[in-house]
């Protein structure tokens, strides 16, 4: 319905009155909204990038530490996962407002990074344990680094499950509401905020071209996160976020 | 006067073939108070093909880890041509090593695996692409250069491995078991292939494995590994012929043993005859001593003049093919195997039936007697 009336050449949100690409033109001169979609896109960007390191890092870290301090990192680390949102939602507010940071688009993107660690670990967790540790050892046989041999061997082996869930997470933050609800400062706000603010004062075709384009930007990555591993050949690994 | 040439204890020369390549100096590995590896002493010369053999958990490939780098001795020193490099990571040493696993770098092509190594040292590129053509060529794997490792077979995988390590010219060349994972074929054909791959590059290699037929097919000498400590080193002849210890005789191939009372130098089995073995100092009288001896030393015709004589009666004979076993009885319960071929000579109508009283000849020479 969304998709088909976001192409309505009238305003009506139950008449269908012949194409019309209106509510996509209104959408692009409209500052507010895409000054949203800049933000969200950012705070996409930026909790990607920054969960993808932190949580490879704390992926390999998990797997190598076998000790009582790796079993308590492990448990910690699933802790994000079973909360519901909304209370880490509740629980980040009053975090930043104990603190008395003004909330921001910082915020939001400290939010939705230490929200999506865990993701991007659970994901790479068993990759990195199924790795043949001999792999790294021979690099440093052949006269790597360590540094070197993480580098060379051990990351290009995880690449296909990074970018995946690199693309996961990317997904995940830009549609995510309930934490940057919680998070987000009066302006800008991310898109999925914009769009539930702007949902209380009466629906606008120039949100269903919205939730239309986020959807097909939506699928895109989920089809990426998909096709990733197929692109280098390798079976599995993505049975953990097919549910997504 | 005497000469006082001091002899320095460590020389870093490592042209000088009096050098060994490996040594280790009493090492022991420690695993959670349990010991891997005891006071283990080894020289390895320069060009040598030596063998660590023993069964899982005797400590081999604790010991070939020990001299790559990957683990660290508790006690004692590794040294590598003369140097001491026990406290240099596995990246400074001059050693490499094929893993049981193979190892392969998977996202990389067989010839960039293979170049793996040239490029962490800056070798210049040209020569890369040269040395790594020559080492595809060595192990013949031509026309695969640019496969990835996952699209070739094991044996295949099994030669990537191998050119990985040996185009960094390493001085010593350390394989895990690197036959295991090989149908028993390939495996075959793959021991022979090594041991000439190993006399046309003159690099030593350390090679571990359970498996005494590969052991002793393939090697200069071989060290008899058991409990994390060397029972026996020696040529294959050495070990297989001369074995100095119950767990050696029992490893290297079958052999049997015999419980009895050592006197007047034999043996004397309960309700049976004395087998006579010679002099053996250190075996003290009336003691009661196993003696070992393995089943194709014993003849069953054609006895040499002196060689002590006993009876016995077949109860099974056992045909395969080149061979023919017979079990036979000396005393009540004492029953020893003896192995005899079917040569050109040897017709089929002269074999022993079960019932038959034969006469069983040795030379004492062969025989192993082991104090309780």
């Amino acid at each position: 319905m969304v998709v088909l009336f976001s192409f309505n050449a009238q305003k009506s949100l139950t008449v269908f009155k012949g194409f019309s690409l209106r509510w996509y033109e209104a959408f692009f001169h409209d500052n507010v909204l895409l000054g949203s979609l800049g933000m969200s896109l950012e705070v996409s960007l930026v909790a990607m990038a920054g969960s993808v390191v932190l949580g490879v890092a704390l992926a390999l870290g998990l797997v190598r530490n076998k000790g009582r301090l790796g079993t308590y990192a492990g448990l910690i680390m699933m802790v994000p996962l079973i909360t519901p949102e909304i209370v880490t939602g509740v629980a980040s507010l009053l975090l930043f407002k104990g603190l008395g940071i003004t909330l921001n688009t910082g915020t939001v993107m400290i939010a939705e990074i230490t929200f999506s660690i865990s993701y991007v670990t659970v994901i790479l967790r068993s990759r990195v344990a199924a790795l043949n540790p001999e792999v790294e050892e021979a690099a440093m046989d052949l006269g790597a680094t360590r540094w070197q041999a993480l580098r060379l061997v051990t990351l290009p082996a995880l690449l296909p499950a990074i970018l995946a869930s690199a693309v996961l997470i990317f997904a995940l933050v830009f549609d995510d509401f309930v934490l940057a609800y919680f998070t987000t400062g009066v302006d800008p706000q991310p898109l999925a905020v914009r769009i539930y603010s702007a949902i209380r004062f009466g629906v606008e075709p120039t949100i269903n071209a919205v939730g239309t384009l986020m959807l097909a930007g939506s699928i895109t990555l989920i089809g990426l996160a998909l096709a990733i591993p197929r692109l280098f050949g390798r079976r599995g690994g993505l049975d953990l976020i097919s549910g997504e | 006067m005497t000469p006082t040439a001091a002899t320095p204890a460590v020389s870093a020369d490592t042209t000088d073939d009096t050098v060994p390549a490996v040594r280790l100096d009493h090492v022991s590995k420690e695993f959670n108070g349990s010991h891997a590896v005891r006071d283990l002493d080894l020289e390895i010369a320069p060009g040598e093909f030596f063998s660590l053999l023993g069964p899982s958990g005797c400590g081999k490939t604790t010991t070939l880890r020990m001299i790559g780098g990957f683990a660290d001795p508790t006690e004692g020193a590794v040294l590598l041509s003369g140097e001491d490099v026990t406290a240099l990571p596995p990246n400074r040493r001059n050693v490499n090593t094929v893993f049981q696993s193979y190892a392969l770098f998977d996202h990389l092509s067989v010839a960039d695996n293979i170049a793996f190594g040239l490029k962490r040292k800056g070798v210049p590129k040209p020569e890369i692409g040269e040395r790594v053509g020559a080492m595809i060529d060595l192990v013949q794997l031509g026309g695969m250069a640019e496969r990835k490792p996952r699209t070739l077979s094991g044996g295949q995988r099994q030669r990537v491995a191998l050119a990985r390590a040996l185009v960094n010219r390493p001085a010593v060349l350390l394989l895990d078991e690197p036959l295991a994972a090989l149908d028993l074929k390939l495996r075959r054909q793959m021991q022979v292939e090594l041991k000439q791959i190993q006399r046309e590059v003159g690099i030593t290699f350390v090679f571990v494995t359970h498996d005494q037929d590969e052991a002793l097919t393939m090697s200069d000498r071989v060290a008899v590994m058991n409990g994390g400590r060397v029972e026996q080193c020696g040529t294959p002849e050495d070990v297989y012929e001369r074995p100095e210890s119950r767990f050696v005789a029992a490893f290297m191939g079958t052999s049997n043993l015999v419980s009895g009372v050592y006197r007047d130098g034999a043996v004397q089995l309960e309700g049976g005859p004395a087998l006579p073995v010679g002099p053996r100092p250190g075996v003290g009288e009336g003691s009661v001593v196993d003696l070992s001896i393995r089943p194709e030393k014993i003849w069953l015709s054609d006895f040499e003049p002196g060689m002590p004589v006993v009876n016995g009666v077949i109860r099974e004979t056992v045909y395969s093919g080149p061979t023919t076993t017979y079990l036979i009885e000396l005393a009540p319960g004492v029953t020893v195997a003896a192995l005899e071929q079917n040569t050109a000579r040897a017709r089929m109508e002269d074999r022993w039936e079960g019932g038959e009283t034969v006469e069983l000849g040795y030379d004492p020479d062969h025989c192993l007697v082991l104090g309780h």
